[in-house]
């Protein structure tokens, strides 16, 4: 009997101990914002309301935080508004994303310098003498659950995440699989390891197989919507669409040092009004940026056609690529008239707004004179503008096709079609024109809007009045 | 770099993004290239994705959209 009242006693405490030792955890994560700076005070307003519930939340992001805004991507400190953003909101860790490379190592070491929160990727080894401060993982107590999250990034085909080449001369990686395990030992030392992961959906749902002793990967880069989350060999998988359409709200229960539970729900930030007036101000502060009026250049005469607009941008791609011949479709020049005054940032960003990137191929003359027919197919039947050549075309009767072209160089002379050439483009043209051309090109990395920023910098005065590159032969 | 657009073979240039592989497929079938940017896109677990997504990412993808029809590829 004494035994039975003993046993009853002690059911209450039996409960108490058990109920401290079921803990929740709670996540909020954003993938590939890529500088989505308008919605930052709708995010603001759902980490707060969060935090309101679960004082521990944890927020963290799964890289590419910027690339995607020039008002983010060109601000006097390059990504600088988002790093201010996300210190607001109160981030606590992100990994990398390719596209945190893009202003080089010097842009990412002061980017790194200002953020609040580390950034963890265990698959990049960056030399000294960069400045960049990366760990490989990171022990965050949350509420008395000991939480793991190791960093990682994927590599593209040259073994580097894709960036420019050159963004990159002193990092060096290594395979995100076989990296990671290296830290199996934190499953040990942690009651949850958590995987914040620039891989890819796919790439996630492999490494899972690979991961048993991870509880969860909180993903991006392929930028798929997944409702909440998915469970993929016992590991729960997060992910969103780019530019904080929505977030996820990860919950995860902790019993005794394990994870006994996972569910995670997507919350949508675009375009919801609800939200922080604060960082609202503050977001308008960025996005009215003084620095845009800069002049860059000064138009000596006024410009009236498109087409000496076009060969202005067709210049730029050329120094930037120091290629053979660059090519620009007509429809892609968006600004019609020019008069006598400065060039300012905003003026190029309003003639170029599309966030293009240059595309360089190896091409003959021949495979030339195919792409600039099928570019005229796909742009409206409008003859693309070139540089370091010039094009005499003919149209057939209904013009809704070239008939035939001439391409001269800068010598006046016919070029030789069997020839190869350096070709740069922007990747709008290079993806409507299929042809059957052997080399289909790959990205430089560099935006046309920065290219020709870059050559109205270095003039300083440009005069493309009357300035001509194409000429129909008409019959 | 070739991926899968609704059944479809393509091969697009190193770096591009969902947009040019959709890009590259309407201007082979002949259809407005304009339209892209109004498809709804899945990946092949039938995720919705964005055009701006790294096409390196999706082995393939499937558009919908009422506007364009497409012979069904064979």
């Amino acid at each position: 009997m004494r035994k039975l009242m003993f046993a009853l006693l002690m059911v209450p405490f039996a409960l108490t101990s058990w109920a401290q030792n079921k803990k929740e955890v709670h996540i909020l994560s954003a993938n590939d914002m890529h500088a989505a700076i308008e919605c930052f005070p709708r995010l603001c307003f759902v980490a707060d309301s969060l935090r309101a519930l679960y004082p521990d939340l944890l927020i963290l992001s799964a890289g590419d935080n910027r690339s995607g805004d020039p008002i983010n991507d060109m601000y006097e400190i390059p990504a600088y508004p988002m790093v201010s953003l996300m210190n607001i909101v109160g981030f606590q860790a992100s990994t990398l994303g390719n596209h945190e490379f893009d202003s080089g190592q010097e842009g990412l070491a002061k980017l790194i310098g200002m953020s609040n929160f580390p950034y963890l990727c265990a698959n990049i080894q960056p030399a000294a003498k960069t400045g960049i401060h990366v760990r490989p993982w990171q022990m965050f107590d949350v509420g008395g659950v000991r939480l793991a999250i190791i960093g990682v990034t994927a590599l593209g085909p040259m073994g580097k995440p894709e960036s420019h080449p050159d963004n990159m001369t002193d990092l060096e990686f290594t395979d995100p699989l076989q990296t990671v395990q290296q830290y199996k030992f934190l499953r040990n030392q942690s009651d949850v390891v958590l995987l914040l992961s620039h891989m890819g959906y796919e790439d996630d749902v492999k490494l899972s197989a690979e991961l048993p002793w991870v509880d969860l990967i909180v993903g991006g880069h392929s930028h798929t919507q997944l409702k909440g989350g998915e469970i993929h060999n016992g590991l729960l998988i997060t992910q969103n669409v780019n530019r904080l359409a929505r977030v996820t709200h990860i919950t995860l229960t902790v019993e005794n040092g394990k994870v006994t539970g996972k569910r995670a729900e997507n919350i949508a930030i675009k375009g919801v009004k609800r939200e922080n007036k604060v960082v609202a101000k503050l977001a308008d502060y960025f996005t009215n940026n003084p620095a845009f009026d800069e002049i860059l250049a000064v138009n000596d005469k006024p410009l009236s056609t498109y087409e000496e607009l076009g060969c202005l941008m067709t210049d730029a791609y050329l120094k930037a690529a120091n290629a053979d011949i660059s090519l620009q479709n007509y429809g892609g020049v968006r600004y019609d008239t020019l008069s006598v005054r400065g060039i300012s940032v905003k003026d190029v960003l309003q003639l170029d707004p599309f966030q293009n990137s240059l595309v360089e191929m190896t091409v003959t003359g021949n495979e030339f004179i195919d792409i600039l027919k099928m570019c005229f197919v796909n742009d409206q039947a409008r003859f693309p503008l070139i540089s370091g050549a010039t094009a005499e075309y003919v149209l057939d009767a209904d013009k809704k096709q070239v008939k035939k072209v001439v391409l001269y160089g800068p010598d006046g002379k016919k070029l030789n079609l069997k020839k190869t050439y350096r070709v740069v483009t922007n990747n709008y043209v290079q993806a409507i024109t299929p042809t059957n051309r052997k080399d289909e090109g790959h990205s430089l990395g560099i935006g046309t809007a920065q290219a020709i920023m870059d050559l109205l910098k270095a003039q300083g005065h440009i005069d493309y009045q009357g300035k001509t590159c194409v000429k129909e032969i008409k019959k | 770099m070739k991926l899968k657009v609704n059944r479809k073979t393509i091969e697009i240039f190193e770096g591009a993004l969902v947009r040019h592989a959709l890009l590259r497929y309407f201007a082979v079938k002949g259809l407005d290239v304009r339209l892209v940017d109004t498809l709804k896109v899945t990946d092949r677990w039938g995720h919705e994705i964005d055009l701006d997504a790294p096409a390196s990412q999706h082995s393939a993808i499937t558009f919908r959209s009422e506007k364009i029809k497409v012979k069904s590829e064979i």
